[in-house]
């Protein structure tokens, strides 16, 4: 009986060691809270779309602004930005587009839009089908990434146009002939796009 | 007088088969001195004078021994038990660990039956048991399932202790090395009230065998191979006592696991490897009427999950549906990368009892230390960084007072107590998935069980209590903090009617409650490849704002079950037949509740929500002896799950299955013995009673155009329609041989022998790919 008492103590002791504290926040660095699609003219201001998610994970939709105005017959490049809100502007979390470019030997940006928006490139883009798309920018294996990408509209006017946005994340399956299904996607957004 | 007594009495128990049986009690009454049967089934009571004596041996499912042996000098039995007629009943009673009643419904993986099984994890061996099926996660992810409940409906005693995992997930299966039980128990009614609230399904008993109290060194070794996977798998065991300490005993137990990729019917599943190290040691003492032991036990893993299976968004999941084989198929490899799982549980058990008179006293404190991680495929130097990580500490303390008044009646009363604290590892860079938490219970019952002729009863009760103690971050990552309590009763009553000698039929009503796991209250994020976004049941419905309890229509989940079996042992007969109806209220589970939309694309998401559900089914096992050589078997198991208060059909219910085996046995073949040829074949029905299904398409076209099919329809509903029913056949053939006091078995088995290919309703690997194709197992397995 003495061993079970003692057992009873030491146990119960045991039982009251524990600890209240408040966990620590944890750092989000992969949240995509905001794209920003900056299409620049050669000459004049740039038109400028954004697609913000108000609460992550949360039940409520993305917001997406625009639609995108172009003017018809006009070249363009086209920049992309990537920002984890949760994060200032001063800290490194804060821009994914600089991480994205880094690692471009593992990401890629697939575009699609409706039939005859551009003059170049042609066709419907690169998002399930085989489409071109005028990279800009490349990784250190020379594959395109698609954060500076040039665009040609078309010289007829059109309104009501979708322009699709896709990233892909492809860790050691980027190659030339990987496509906008191969991989995990870290973006896919679809705007409005109207050519005036 | 000294001189003469010099004598020993030495011998061998052996099975109805006239194989070994470890783990009998023998006692001699007139030394009072008692001994357990060794791994080879031998015994050996040394320094005996001359005289009568009166030897008794016992053993689980077997008639009890008693013959009186007049000694001489020394000698040497060979002893063969008779199968009791009532299997199990009165044994397990008296053994210290009486989970299972006296009007209980259970069935059980013997010794035997578990050796055909070894390498095989927890949940896969358990699959063996009629009405226990398993969510599958994979090749190496087994969560049990009990007449179609799971995870916290589900207790599991490791070894007397509860086992206290993260088992919220889908694909957490329980951390436990079957390679320490020799006998796994399923107890199928609500009955088992006695070690705390979650069994609502039922509840799986791990026993390990009892320590050795008076015997030399033992032990057993066991390699295996498996073509699939190129697995290899090995245990060992030692075992004995500490020589003039008498009633000490000791053993120690470990197991190591290596498997690569394993391979469907047609591919190579990339990924799919695991590797394992187990070890445990303990040690105790015994005398009749106290006994003392310690137990430790360490269960440590990393398993690969399917690469094809990771994707990030609705129309990664459709890609990953059309492909087969799925994206990032290559060659065999036994590397593990993203996305795995890391696991590691850690057991301390301390366990005292004292017997005086009439009453037995046993005290029990338990230490549990789980460590999960979850590695997803994640960007830049994330990569090596778990998304998912938590380390649950658990504490538990059960003393329990039995007292036999008389033959026909005894009673159990006792309380349990469990402190548990949940912390998430800091620096997954994720939000966490659950809150950390804190949780108290307690909890006490009362049992009496009463014995006639022809009737045996079972009465209980129990009450128990929560608090939860949660701080976690919501959708801002911001800190929130709330208490909870909870308590309710469960009620239990049982009874078994003797038709006659050879059969019984047992009814049991159960009345069971449990908390709400913390999980089920407040997740929040994307579960591992399933590109389905889940909140808790105190999220608010549109702003996702952390809820008091008291504002919003929670109830305690309480399930009322009724089990009732039909028990036939005749010469040639063993048959269990059991119907059971499971009406849980309040039943949680995730609802669909809508579609949303991130940077990522549409997902649809998921609330724990509450209905009302029934499971209603019936489970078969049959055994008829032809003749003294051949058996015939049968295991099936049919389910009709539905949630009431809807209308609508619940996901990932098992289908109707069947088993048929036939088995050729010979007892001695030469210097030979016990060989055996075995051929099966399973049958597993469609699942025709599963929910909708809403292609990934619809979703998104529909979302586009402005409509939300969920929140149209919040029914139930799968991307996919459930498989087709698959058959397939497996063989297995042993053979023992006898080297001197050692024993060698040789076992060799096929299945999914003609690599058929198939997909398995309750895999959620089904989504992805084909099931495992055919494996080749040799197993050696050396004791002595």
């Amino acid at each position: 009986m003495k061993n079970l008492i003692f057992l009873s103590i030491f146990t119960v002791s045991l039982f009251l060691v524990g600890c209240d504290d408040d966990p620590e926040p944890e750092n989000i660095p992969e949240l995509i809270t905001k794209a920003t699609l900056t299409f620049s003219p050669t000459g004049g201001a740039p038109v400028v779309v954004t697609a913000t998610d108000p609460d992550g994970e949360g039940p409520q939709d993305l917001q997406i602004d625009g639609p995108i105005n172009l003017t018809k017959g006009t070249v363009y490049t086209l920049t992309i930005e990537l920002i984890n809100g949760l994060y200032e502007p001063d800290e490194e979390e804060y821009d994914i587009t600089e991480e994205v470019r880094e690692e471009g030997d593992e990401h890629q940006l697939f575009f699609s839009w409706s039939d005859g928006s551009f003059s170049s490139p042609t066709g419907t883009g690169n998002i399930g089908s085989n489409g071109s798309v005028n990279y800009q920018d490349e990784d250190d294996n020379g594959l395109p990434i698609g954060l500076t990408t040039s665009w040609t509209t078309a010289g007829t006017s059109a309104s009501g146009k979708s322009f699709r946005v896709v990233l892909k994340h492809q860790p050691d399956i980027k190659s030339a002939t990987s496509t906008s299904n191969d991989g995990e996607s870290d973006l896919d957004i679809t705007f409005t796009l109207n050519i005036n | 007088m000294q001189a003469q007594c010099t004598n020993t009495l030495a011998g061998t128990i052996l099975d109805e088969g006239g194989r070994p049986l470890p783990g009998a009690t023998i006692w001699i009454q007139e030394i009072k001195a008692g001994k357990i049967s060794t791994v080879t089934g031998s015994f050996l009571f040394d320094q005996l004078c001359a005289g009568d004596y009166t030897v008794e041996i016992k053993f689980l499912g077997y008639d009890t021994y008693r013959q009186v042996i007049g000694l001489s000098k020394s000698i040497q039995l060979t002893i063969q038990l008779i199968p009791s007629e009532e299997v199990l009943q009165e044994v397990i009673i008296s053994d210290h660990q009486d989970v299972v009643g006296n009007a209980n419904t259970f069935s059980q993986i013997t010794t035997n039956e578990l050796e055909t099984m070894r390498g095989k994890s927890l949940g896969e061996a358990l699959q063996a048991v009629a009405g226990v099926n398993s969510i599958q996660t994979g090749p190496s992810i087994f969560k049990p399932v009990i007449h179609g409940v799971h995870s916290q409906r589900i207790l599991i005693l490791n070894n007397g202790i509860r086992q206290e995992g993260q088992q919220w997930g889908a694909e957490h299966a329980p951390e436990i090395d079957p390679f320490i039980a020799t006998k796994l128990v399923v107890v199928k009614d609500a009955a088992a009230i006695k070690y705390g609230t979650d069994a609502i399904g039922g509840v799986i008993v791990v026993t390990p065998p009892e320590l050795p109290v008076d015997q030399k060194l033992g032990g057993e070794l066991y390699l295996i191979g498996n073509t699939n996977g190129r697995a290899g798998i090995t245990s060992g065991l030692l075992e004995g006592s500490f020589g003039k300490h008498k009633g000490w005993g000791w053993r120690a137990q470990g197991t190591a696991k290596l498997s690569g990729d394993s391979h469907a019917a047609d591919y190579n599943l990339s990924n799919t490897g695991y590797r394992e190290l187990n070890y445990s040691l303990s040690t105790g003492y015994h005398k009749e009427n106290k006994g003392f032991e310690i137990f430790y036990s360490r269960f440590n893993t990393t398993i690969g999950i399917l690469r094809g299976s990771a994707t990030n968004s609705t129309e990664d999941l459709e890609n990953a549906f059309e492909r087969e084989p799925p994206q990032y198929t290559e060659s065999f490899t036994y590397s593990i990368s993203q996305p795995r799982q890391e696991v590691a549980h850690n057991l301390i058990k301390l366990n005292g009892h004292i017997r005086s008179n009439n009453d037995l006293f046993t005290l029990q404190y338990g230490f549990q230390l789980n460590n999960r991680s979850e590695f997803d495929v994640r960007r830049g130097n994330l990569k090596e960084v778990p998304a998912l990580g938590y380390k649950l500490f658990t504490q538990t303390l059960d003393f329990d007072w039995k007292t036999t008044a008389n033959s026909r009646h005894n009673r159990s009363r006792g309380i349990n107590f469990m402190w548990q604290d949940n912390n998430k590892i800091d620096g997954t860079q994720t939000i966490p998935f659950i809150p950390n938490y804190t949780n108290y219970s307690g909890g006490m019952y009362w049992i009496e069980k009463f014995t006639t002729s022809r009737w045996n009863w079972d009465v209980g009760a129990r009450y128990d209590y929560r608090y939860y103690n949660v701080a976690g971050f919501d959708f801002r990552n911001e800190l929130y903090k709330s208490q909870l309590t909870f308590h309710n009763l469960s009620a239990t009553a049982g009874v078994t009617y003797k038709l006659n000698q050879m059969s019984s039929l047992t009814s049991n009503v159960g009345s069971t409650w449990r908390p709400p796991n913390v999980a089920e209250l407040y997740s929040l994020g994307t579960h591992q490849s399933a590109a389905a976004i889940e909140y808790g049941l105190l999220l608010d419905e549109t702003t996702n704002e952390i809820l008091d309890i008291n504002q919003v229509d929670f109830k305690t989940e309480q399930a009322l079950k009724w089990v009732t079996s039909y028990q036939l042992e005749a010469n040639q007969w063993h048959l269990e037949l059991s119907g059971y109806l499971n009406y849980i209220f309040n039943y949680i589970y995730l609802k669909p509740r809508g579609v949303t939309q991130n940077t990522r694309g549409v997902f649809p998401y998921f609330r724990y929500s509450q209905t009302d559900a029934s499971f209603l089914g019936a489970d078969l096992l049959l055994h008829y002896s032809l003749s003294k050589s051949w058996t015939v078997s049968s295991r099936g198991s049919l389910l009709w799950a539905a949630d009431v208060t809807q209308d609508d059909y619940l996901i990932f219910i098992p289908s109707n299955r069947i088993e048929l085996g036939l088995e050729y046995h010979v007892g001695k073949f030469g210097t030979w013995k016990d060989f055996y040829v075995e051929a099966r074949i399973n049958y597993v029905a469609r699942q025709n009673r599963g929910p909708r299904v809403v292609s990934i398409q619809e979703l998104i076209d529909a979302k586009e155009a402005g409509i939300d099919l969920i929140q149209q329809d919040p029914r139930n509903f799968d991307f996919l329609p459930p498989p087709e029913a698959y058959l397939l056949a497996s063989f297995q053939t042993g053979i023992s041989k006898p080297l001197g006091n050692s024993v060698l078995d040789i076992r060799l088995s096929i299945q999914n022998a003609f690599n058929e290919s198939y997909r398995e309703y309750t895999n959620r690997m089904r989504y992805y790919a084909d099931d495992l194709g055919q494996n080749i197992s040799l197993a050696l397995k050396y004791s002595f």
